[in-house]
């Protein structure tokens, strides 16, 4: 009998660890944000250019270690970071600064982990449309009186801000806009296309082969649902009113689009930078894509014959205002980030960034000192003034995810788009409690 | 002092010896499950995960759970999954398994082989299916279409009903070793005299099968398959990397939907309820599994 009891303790237990893994999806991350954070240590910045020492930023109570997380996977970006950060390192001795990345699915992850850990960084970089959700969470620091936002854009102001207070700045701003290969177009005698009834003549002349017309990033996530917006806002409704006469007429766009071949379904498992490198290698004759493919189109392919041009439109001109924005956390080392804020956002500071990552400044002090006589770059500093941002509300991933499935329902024939709208819409109003 | 000293004797020592493990095991297996179960019974959204009430709402969240027809998706989706994964490994491992327990030449070479797919990272074999089944680059579409099986190429990953296929034959790839292995373990212990006896009084080979391997291999087979289970339940990488519970959450399981509850929409109580229903699952499973090798020891 005790040999049965035995036996039956050791297999329980045996059985348990096989079944931890699933068991503990949310409550027991703390061994692995742990671990992240002593490795974050690795790559200390060295101080590089000590030469120039005017205006050192930090102010006098500042000091101390300050960690940053960012999700840039691309290496100009991740070296631009890295070259401001040593500037600011050697500039001063009081602060030092490191940064860490963690990659984009991971993110929202390790963030939720860190949270109830208590295991965060100093400052994080995230992607603009979560920032409200992590401001309602409480681990960001309220900045209203400590940082001053006035010459700032305010449509990237916006998505910082919750409830009336500053949980954020806006780091730099990204929109979205027509990419097309001059060639394709040329040759299949089309002219750029300025409609969506042209978009889709178009995209079906140029489609023949291997090639595809037209594609956008369809991911049945964020990135899809930023992409896929801006149908939605060119007929003049909501992010909120997917089940109104635009929401449907956006999503039998999509359908037309793929209906006549010219769409290819796989865009639901294509990144932007699936969809950027698609059209680079000759697959595509037009895509939707952001001003952060600029700099690695041209030196991957300088000698394709490439334009942009804004989004064809329904009734209005519409595209989707991406980005990033610095959040302080809330309970660190709050002093030395901010320190480190406004180093990062002075000026010249602020214009090698936004250069080397192709993005635009949302301090329109400085955006309008940016990218003069690049006639690419300025299709997208004029789109701007049409970029809608994605929320701000905490709750804005459940409503990026209803939109998402409903697009990816109507382009894989799952339901037509009259279902998927009525489908979005009923998860929509659930969560804003009409 | 007396009791104290009779305590020690004989099995009760052994109990002294597993305390390490199970405190072990306590700590590190049974606080994350406690505190998952209280995670689920609370309401813990994005607003109030770190400041903020943490109110406890009962049964509430599995009762939501149950009404959300995503999650009665992802259930039977887990079904699915398992119960298809399980007879095709099952059936090809255990014929893998009889044609190794034949000693041919390098039998024993070409077993080790088919281990790889075992050892091979999650990951690794997810991307490389992903890749495989992909429409228009993809392998399969290539050799079904020479082949002239087909006259399209199938949009495996990209619909819903082909998508799940993709990922079921994934994974069936990844789980035959295991049979296999198991399997042809089983086999070493049955006696070589029996087979030997019966061919002598004119048993054929399927009656050899029917009459002396398979009733003796019960024991193993009933291991295999109820481990396979619980392995096959709870697969959760291959999944995400392949589809990542796309296309429009066709291929969602209980793992990957507790994951994205959790992760990606913040609704962290919701996200447990999940991992605990699968977590009951298994657990009953496992209890299952205690019985089946509690009875064999007691024959």
């Amino acid at each position: 009998m005790k040999k049965k009891v035995l036996a039956t303790l050791v297999s329980a237990m045996m059985l348990a660890s096989v079944l931890a893994g699933c068991g503990a999806t949310a409550a027991a991350p703390a061994p692995a944000a742990q671990s992240e954070a002593t490795e974050e240590t690795a790559e200390a910045p060295q101080a590089t250019e000590s030469a120039d020492t005017e205006a050192a930023p930090a102010s006098d109570d500042a000091s101390g270690d300050v960690t940053i997380w960012y999700y840039w996977e691309t290496p100009g970006h991740q070296e631009a970071l890295d070259h401001i950060i040593q500037e600011f390192n050697g500039q001063q001795d009081k602060i030092t600064v490191q940064a860490k990345y963690v990659p984009f699915a991971d993110f929202k992850k390790q963030l939720s982990v860190g949270a109830s850990a208590g295991e965060l960084p100093d400052i994080v970089i995230l992607d603009n449309p979560d920032h409200a959700s992590y401001a309602a969470m409480g681990i960001f620091a309220d900045i209203t009186d400590r940082f001053d936002v006035s010459t700032y854009y305010p449509g990237p102001v916006n998505s910082c801000t919750l409830d009336g207070r500053l949980y954020g700045v806006p780091f730099g701003s990204n929109d979205l806009v027509l990419f097309y290969n001059e060639d394709m177009l040329a040759e299949a005698g089309c002219e750029v296309p300025k409609t969506w009834d042209e978009l889709l003549d178009v995209a079906t002349k140029t489609t023949k082969g291997n090639v595809y017309g037209f594609a956008h990033c369809a991911l049945q996530n964020e990135e899809g649902t930023f992409n896929f917006l801006p149908w939605v806002w060119s007929t003049g409704q909501t992010s909120y009113e997917i089940d109104s006469e635009g929401g449907i007429k956006a999503l039998e766009f999509e359908k037309s689009l793929v209906d006549a071949g010219a769409f290819p379904k796989e865009a639901i498992n294509w990144t932007q930078g699936d969809t950027m490198n698609q059209f680079i290698s000759g697959n595509l004759a037009m895509m939707i894509n952001g001003t952060w493919q600029i700099p690695t189109m041209r030196s991957e392919v300088p000698d394709m014959k490439w334009n942009v041009a804004p989004i064809p439109q329904d009734k209005q001109q519409a595209s989707g205002l991406g980005g990033e924005n610095y959040a302080v956390i809330a309970g660190g080392n709050e002093e030395g980030a901010i320190a480190f804020l406004q180093y990062a956002t002075s000026k010249d500071t602020c214009l090698y960034m936004m250069d080397h990552m192709g993005y635009i400044s949302s301090d329109s002090t400085i955006a309008k000192d940016q990218f003069k006589g690049d006639a690419v770059y300025q299709v997208f500093v004029d789109e701007m003034q049409y970029a809608n941002a994605r929320g701000p509300l905490p709750e804005w991933p459940d409503i990026s995810d209803a939109i998402s499935l409903a697009f990816n329902k109507v382009i894989t024939g799952e339901s037509d788009a009259a279902a998927a709208a009525a489908e979005a819409q009923a998860t929509i109003d659930s969560i804003l409690g009409k | 002092m007396k009791r104290i000293k009779s305590f020690f004797r004989y099995d009760n020592i052994g109990l002294l010896y597993i305390l390490p493990a199970f405190a072990y095991m306590m700590f590190f297996v049974g606080y994350p499950i406690i505190s998952n179960i209280i995670l689920s019974t609370q309401n813990v959204t994005v607003r109030n995960l770190v400041n903020g009430q943490k109110k406890f709402i009962g049964l509430d969240n599995y009762i939501a759970i149950f009404k959300d027809g995503m999650f009665i998706k992802a259930m039977g989706n887990t079904l699915t999954f398992t119960v298809a994964c399980l007879v095709f490994q099952f059936l090809i491992g255990f014929v893998l398994a009889l044609l190794f327990s034949k000693n041919f030449t390098f039998s024993k070479t070409v077993r080790g082989i088919t281990m790889i797919p075992w050892m091979m990272p999650m990951t690794v074999t997810a991307l490389m299916f992903k890749f495989m089944f992909s429409t228009d680059v993809g392998v399969i579409n290539f050799i079904l279409r020479t082949a002239g099986i087909i006259k399209e190429n199938i949009e495996w990953l990209t619909t819903p009903g082909t998508a799940m296929i993709a990922v079921i034959v994934a994974n069936i790839w990844i789980g035959i070793p295991f049979n296999t292995i198991l399997i042809s373990t089983g086999l070493t212990t049955i006696p070589q005299e029996l087979y030997e006896s019966a061919a002598v009084d004119g048993a054929n080979a399927w009656q050899r099968l029917t009459r002396i391997t398979l009733p003796l291999l019960r024991p193993t087979i009933e291991s295999v398959l109820v481990l396979g289970f619980i392995y096959t339940f709870k697969v959760y990488d291959l999944v995400y990397v392949m589809t990542e519970g796309g296309p429009v959450n066709s291929t969602h399981l209980l793992s990957t939907y507790s994951y994205k509850l959790s992760f990606d929409m913040f609704q962290y109580s919701k996200g447990s309820s999940v991992a605990n229903v699968l977590f009951l699952i298994l657990l009953l499973v496992g209890m299952l599994y205690l019985k089946i090798t509690m009875q064999g020891e007691e024959d």
